[in-house]
C-alpha cells in the first residue's frame, strides 16, 4: 500500500464528515436548533402550506423594503 | 346524561350546558362563546385543519376576557420591551399562555403571520416563547396581543435582555464548540486506534507520519477553538492570581499538545493528540451542562416576570389613567383592582379588601386592609376595588428596597474555597515546579537539552490531563444531570460540593414545609349538596380560600358541570354571593353567614368555609395551609444525615410552632422580618455553620442570597429563584432531602477520583522525572486512569437508583 492511497482515504473522509460538521454548525448559528420539539415536528407538519407561508412572508418583507426606498427617494422640494 | 366534546377545546361537559349549533348532518358542541368564537374565526381563515394537527388533546376553554389592552400601548411599556430595529422595526419578545401541544404553535405562527405588518414570528415550543417583529406604522402591539386572544391564549411581554439572550448565545456558543470536539474526539480516536494496533504489531514511520499530521490536523482546532474556554479562564484566573481548574485543563492539553508537535516534527516517541482532545471534550461536555440547568432556571423566571405590572391605575379628579410606576409621586392616588399586585406603598382611602401577603410575611391566610390601614407593596389584592393614597414613590417602596438590599447580599455572598480547585491548583503548581527541576536536572546531568525537554514535558503529560482533570467535572457531571433529572437544578456545579459540606439547614415556613395556600381538611355536607353549585360560586373567585375548595371538589367529584349564576357579588373579606336562577347562594365565613341570619355553632381554629342554598347550610369546610406531602419523613431524614433543621418564619409564633410540632423541628424563629431573617443567617455563619436555606417568597429572598447554598421552590417568588443557587421544580420537600443525599455522594466520588489520580501521580510521576516513561506506560497508563475515574463517577448513577428501587417496594 503507498503512503498516498493513506493520504487520500483519511483526507476524503475527513473532509466529507467536516462537511457534515459545517452544516451542522450552520444550522446551529442559525438558531434552528433552538427548539428541540419544534424542530423534530416540524418534519410531520412539512407541507406545501408552509412553504406558501414562507414566500407569503419573504414578499411583506420586500413590499416594506420597496416602500421604505420610496420613501427616501422622495425628496420634499425646498 | 351524555357527556360531549367541546369541537374547539375537547374538554367533555355533559350535553345539555353546551352551545349546539346545526350544520346539515353535524352538529357542533361548544363549552362557551369563546370556544365557539374561535372555532368559527378559525374556519373562516381557512385554518381548521388546526383540529386535525390537534388530534385528542385538549385546550383551555377560550373565555378569558382582559380590557387591559390599552396598556400595551403605552410609552413607558414601549421603553420597557420593544426593541427598535435600525429600520424601523420593532421587535417584541412574549410569553404565549394556553400552549398544549404542536398544533397550538402551529395555529399561532400562522395567525400571527396572516396579520399584516407582522414580519416574523416564531414560537418556541419548549418554553412558549415567542419573538415578533412587526412594523409600528401597520400594527400597533395592543392589536397582536388581541390576535393572540382572539384565538383563545393569551399573550404577555417579557423582557430577554434581561436574562435569556446570554443564555442562549452562550449556550448556542457551548453546543457548537461541542459538536467540533466531538467531530475531532471521535476522528482521532480511529486513528489512534490504527497507532496503537501499530504500536504493538509493528508500523513503518512513514504511515506513521501521516496519522500524526491527520491527527494533529484534528486536534488543533478542537484545543484552540473548542478549548477556547479553558485558555480564557486560565488567563482570568492568572489575572487575579489564581491557580484553577481551567489553567489545569490548559496547560495539560497545550503541554501535551507542544510535546506532540515535537515529536511528530522530529519523529520520536509518541503523539499525544488523543489526550488532547479527549480532556477538552469531556471537560466541555461537563461544562455545558451546567449551563443547560441554568437556562431552564431562566425560562421558569421570565414567566413569573412578565407579571409584574409597570403601570398602575391614577385617580385625577374624575379621570382615571394608567400612568408608569416610576412617574407616581408621594400623595397620588391609585385604584388597585382584585388581583393586582401593588407595586407602590400607600395607606388605603376607600373601600376595604382581602390581601394576599404571604411573599411578604409568609403568613398564608388572607389579611383585611381598611380605611387608613397601609399597604405593602408585593402584597396582592384579592377581592375588591379600592383606592389608596400613596406614601412613598415606586423606588423606595418596600418591593424595591428588598430588591437593593437584595443586591447588595449577593455581591457579599459568601464563597466556601472549593476542595477540587484548591487541590488541583496545588497540584498543578506543583507539577509545574517538579517538571521544571526534572527539565533543569536533566539538563545538568546529560547536557543534552533536547532530551531534558522531552523529560520535563512528559512529566506534565503524565501527570496532569486525564485522570486529575476529569476528577471533579466526570463526577459532578453525573451529580447535576441526576439531580436534573430528578427535578432538582443546579446552577453551578460547584454547588454540589457546598451543599455537601453544609451543616445546617433553614426552612422557611410557608410555600417551603407547607403548600402556602389554604386545602380542605376537614368536609362535612347534608345529603343534598349539590357541589355543582359550589363549584360554580367557587369559580367565581379568586380568594385563596375559595382556589382551596375549588380544588377539593375537583379532586372529590368526577367532571362538574358548571351551571350559569348571575348577579355575582364578592363580599370584602366575607365570601361570594350568587343567584342560580331563582335559588339564592352564599359561600363564606361565619361572618357572612351571620349577616344574613344564618345561625352558626361551629368553632374551630382553622378558616371555616360555609355553604349555603336559600338561608340553609348545606355544607362547611375546614381549610388550613396544609403540610407539603412526605415533609415530615424528608426533615426527619434530613436531621438523621447529622443536619441541625431550623425553621424561619414571618407568621406569628402559634402556628410556626404547631407546624414544626408536626414535622419534628425543635429551633423555631418566628415573627420575623425578611432582614432579621438574614440577620439570623449571619449570625449562623458566625457560629461557624455552613448553611442551606429554603424558601420561595420575597420576605426569603435577602437571606436566602446571604445562605452558603439557596434552595428556592420552583413556583416561588422571582427574586427568590433569581438568588438561589438550586432550584426545586416540582416542590417536595423529599427532593431537599435527594439534593442532600446526591450532593454528599458526588462529593464522595469526587474525593474518591482526587484520591485515586493522587495516587496514581505519585507512582507515575516519579517513573516520569526518571525519565522511564516510555510511550507504552503512558498510553496505558492515561487511558487506563481516565477510565476508572468516568468508571468511579457513573458508581453515583447505579448506587442511587438501587435506592430508589428499594424505596419504592
Amino acid at each position: 500500500m503507498s503512503d498516498n492511497i493513506i493520504i487520500l482515504m483519511i483526507g476524503v473522509s475527513t473532509f466529507l464528515g467536516a462537511l457534515g460538521l459545517l452544516a451542522l454548525l450552520w444550522g446551529v448559528k442559525s438558531g434552528q436548533f433552538d427548539d428541540q420539539s419544534k424542530f423534530i415536528d416540524a418534519t410531520r407538519f412539512d407541507n406545501e402550506e408552509d412553504l406558501r407561508d414562507a414566500a407569503m412572508m419573504e414578499e411583506k418583507r420586500q413590499k416594506r423594503a420597496k416602500k421604505k426606498k420610496e420613501d427616501k427617494s422622495y425628496m420634499p422640494p425646498d | 346524561m351524555k357527556e360531549v366534546a367541546c369541537t374547539h377545546c375537547h374538554l367533555k361537559f355533559s350535553e345539555d350546558v353546551m352551545i349546539t349549533e346545526t350544520h346539515g348532518e353535524h352538529t357542533l358542541y361548544f363549552c362557551c362563546n369563546g370556544c365557539q368564537g374561535v372555532y368559527h374565526l378559525l374556519n373562516e381563515e381557512g385554518l381548521g385543519s388546526f383540529y386535525d394537527k390537534l388530534g385528542d388533546t385538549t385546550l383551555q376553554p377560550a373565555a378569558q376576557k382582559h380590557d387591559d389592552l390599552e396598556r400595551f400601548d403605552l410609552e413607558g411599556f414601549k421603553n420597557k420591551y420593544i426593541k427598535v430595529h435600525e429600520d424601523g422595526l420593532y421587535e417584541i419578545h412574549l410569553i404565549i399562555e394556553g400552549i398544549h401541544c404542536s398544533a397550538c404553535v402551529w395555529l399561532n405562527e400562522k395567525v400571527l403571520h396572516k396579520t399584516p405588518g407582522i414580519l416574523e414570528a416564531s414560537i418556541n415550543y419548549t418554553n412558549n416563547k415567542a419573538k415578533v417583529l412587526f412594523d409600528p406604522e401597520e400594527i400597533k402591539l395592543s392589536k397582536i396581543i388581541e390576535t393572540i386572544r382572539s384565538i383563545g391564549y393569551n399573550a404577555y411581554p417579557y423582557d430577554p435582555a434581561l436574562q435569556e439572550e446570554r443564555a442562549v448565545s452562550t449556550r448556542k456558543s457551548y453546543y457548537m464548540r461541542i459538536l467540533v470536539a466531538v467531530f475531532g474526539m471521535m476522528n482521532i480516536m480511529w486513528l489512534a486506534i490504527a497507532h496503537y494496533a501499530g504500536y504493538f504489531s509493528g508500523i513503518e514511520q512513514r504511515f506513521k507520519d501521516i496519522l500524526n499530521v491527520a491527527e494533529f490536523i484534528l486536534a488543533t482546532p478542537v484545543l484552540f477553538y473548542s478549548g477556547w474556554i479553558f485558555f480564557r479562564g486560565a488567563y482570568y484566573g492568572w489575572k487575579n492570581r489564581i491557580v484553577n481548574m481551567d489553567t489545569l485543563v490548559a496547560t495539560g492539553a497545550l503541554s501535551a499538545y507542544l510535546y506532540s508537535i515535537y515529536a511528530m516534527v522530529t519523529k520520536t516517541g509518541e503523539v499525544y493528540f488523543d489526550s488532547v482532545v479527549m480532556i477538552i471534550t469531556f471537560v466541555l461536555v461537563g461544562k455545558y451542562l451546567e449551563v443547560l440547568s441554568k437556562k431552564s432556571a431562566v425560562d421558569t423566571l421570565d414567566s413569573i416576570m412578565g407579571t409584574t405590572p409597570t403601570e398602575v391605575t391614577l385617580i385625577k379628579g374624575n379621570s382615571k389613567a394608567l400612568v408608569s410606576v416610576e412617574n407616581v409621586t408621594q400623595g397620588d392616588l391609585i385604584e388597585l383592582k382584585p388581583g393586582e399586585k401593588v407595586v407602590i406603598d400607600g395607606k388605603v382611602v376607600s373601600g376595604e379588601a382581602s390581601f394576599d401577603e404571604s411573599s411578604l410575611t409568609g403568613e398564608s391566610e388572607p389579611i383585611l386592609r381598611q380605611k387608613g390601614d397601609e399597604i405593602r407593596s408585593g402584597s396582592i389584592c384579592l377581592d375588591s376595588v379600592i383606592r389608596y393614597e400613596a406614601t412613598k414613590d415606586a423606588s423606595s417602596s418596600l418591593l424595591s428596597s428588598i430588591v437593593s438590599l437584595l443586591e447588595e447580599s449577593i455581591t457579599k455572598k459568601p464563597r466556601i474555597e472549593q476542595l477540587a480547585n484548591t487541590v488541583s491548583g496545588y497540584f498543578s503548581t506543583t507539577i509545574l515546579l517538579i517538571a521544571l527541576a526534572t527539565f533543569a536536572g536533566w539538563y545538568l546531568a546529560t547536557g543534552s537539552f533536547e532530551r531534558s525537554l522531552i523529560v520535563g514535558i512528559s512529566v506534565i503529560v503524565i501527570a496532569c490531563p486525564c485522570a486529575l482533570g476529569l476528577a471533579t467535572p466526570m463526577a459532578t457531571l453525573v451529580g447535576i444531570s441526576l439531580a436534573a433529572k430528578r427535578g432538582i437544578l443546579f446552577k453551578e456545579a460547584t454547588y454540589l460540593e457546598t451543599m455537601a459540606k453544609s451543616d445546617l439547614l433553614a426552612l422557611d415556613k410557608t410555600g417551603t414545609i407547607t403548600e402556602g395556600k389554604p386545602s380542605v381538611i376537614h368536609a362535612q355536607v347534608e345529603a343534598d349538596f349539590d357541589p355543582a353549585l359550589l363549584y360554580a360560586l367557587t369559580e367565581s373567585s379568586n380568594h385563596p380560600v375559595s382556589q382551596g375548595i375549588k380544588r377539593y371538589l375537583e379532586t372529590r367529584y368526577e367532571k362538574l358541570s358548571t351551571p350559569t349564576l348571575t348577579e355575582i357579588k364578592s363580599i370584602e373579606a366575607k365570601g361570594v354571593e350568587a343567584y342560580c336562577e331563582t335559588t339564592h347562594l352564599l359561600g363564606g365565613n361565619a361572618a357572612l353567614m351571620r349577616s344574613h341570619g344564618i345561625k352558626i355553632d361551629h368553632e374551630g381554629e382553622h378558616t371555616l368555609f360555609y355553604f349555603a342554598v336559600g338561608q340553609e347550610i348545606k355544607a362547611y369546610f375546614e381549610l388550613s395551609d396544609r403540610l407539603r406531602e412526605g415533609a415530615k419523613e424528608a426533615i426527619e431524614a434530613i436531621q438523621k444525615m447529622g443536619i441541625r433543621v431550623v425553621m424561619l418564619t414571618g407568621d406569628h409564633e402559634a402556628s410556626a410552632k404547631r407546624i414544626a410540632q408536626v414535622v419534628g423541628i425543635e429551633e423555631v424563629y418566628a415573627r420575623l422580618l425578611p432582614q432579621e431573617k438574614a440577620a439570623l443567617i449571619d449570625r449562623f455563619h458566625q457560629e461557624g455553620h455552613i448553611v442551606v436555606m429554603a424558601g420561595d417568597g420575597i420576605n426569603d429572598a435577602i437571606a436566602l442570597a446571604r445562605s452558603d447554598i439557596a434552595i428556592a421552590m420552583g413556583n416561588g417568588a422571582d427574586v427568590a429563584i433569581s438568588v438561589s443557587d438550586v432550584v426545586l421544580l416540582d416542590e417536595r420537600p423529599k427532593s431537599l432531602q435527594e439534593a442532600y443525599r446526591i450532593s454528599r455522594r458526588t462529593f464522595r466520588a469526587v474525593k474518591e477520583n482526587l484520591a485515586f489520580s493522587l495516587l496514581y501521580n505519585l507512582i507515575a510521576v516519579p517513573l516520569a522525572v526518571a525519565g522511564y516513561v516510555t510511550p507504552l506506560i503512558a498510553a496505558l497508563s492515561m487511558s487506563l486512569s481516565s477510565l476508572i475515574v468516568v468508571a468511579n463517577s457513573m458508581r453515583i448513577k447505579s448506587l442511587r437508583f438501587r435506592e430508589d428501587s428499594r424505596e419504592q417496594r
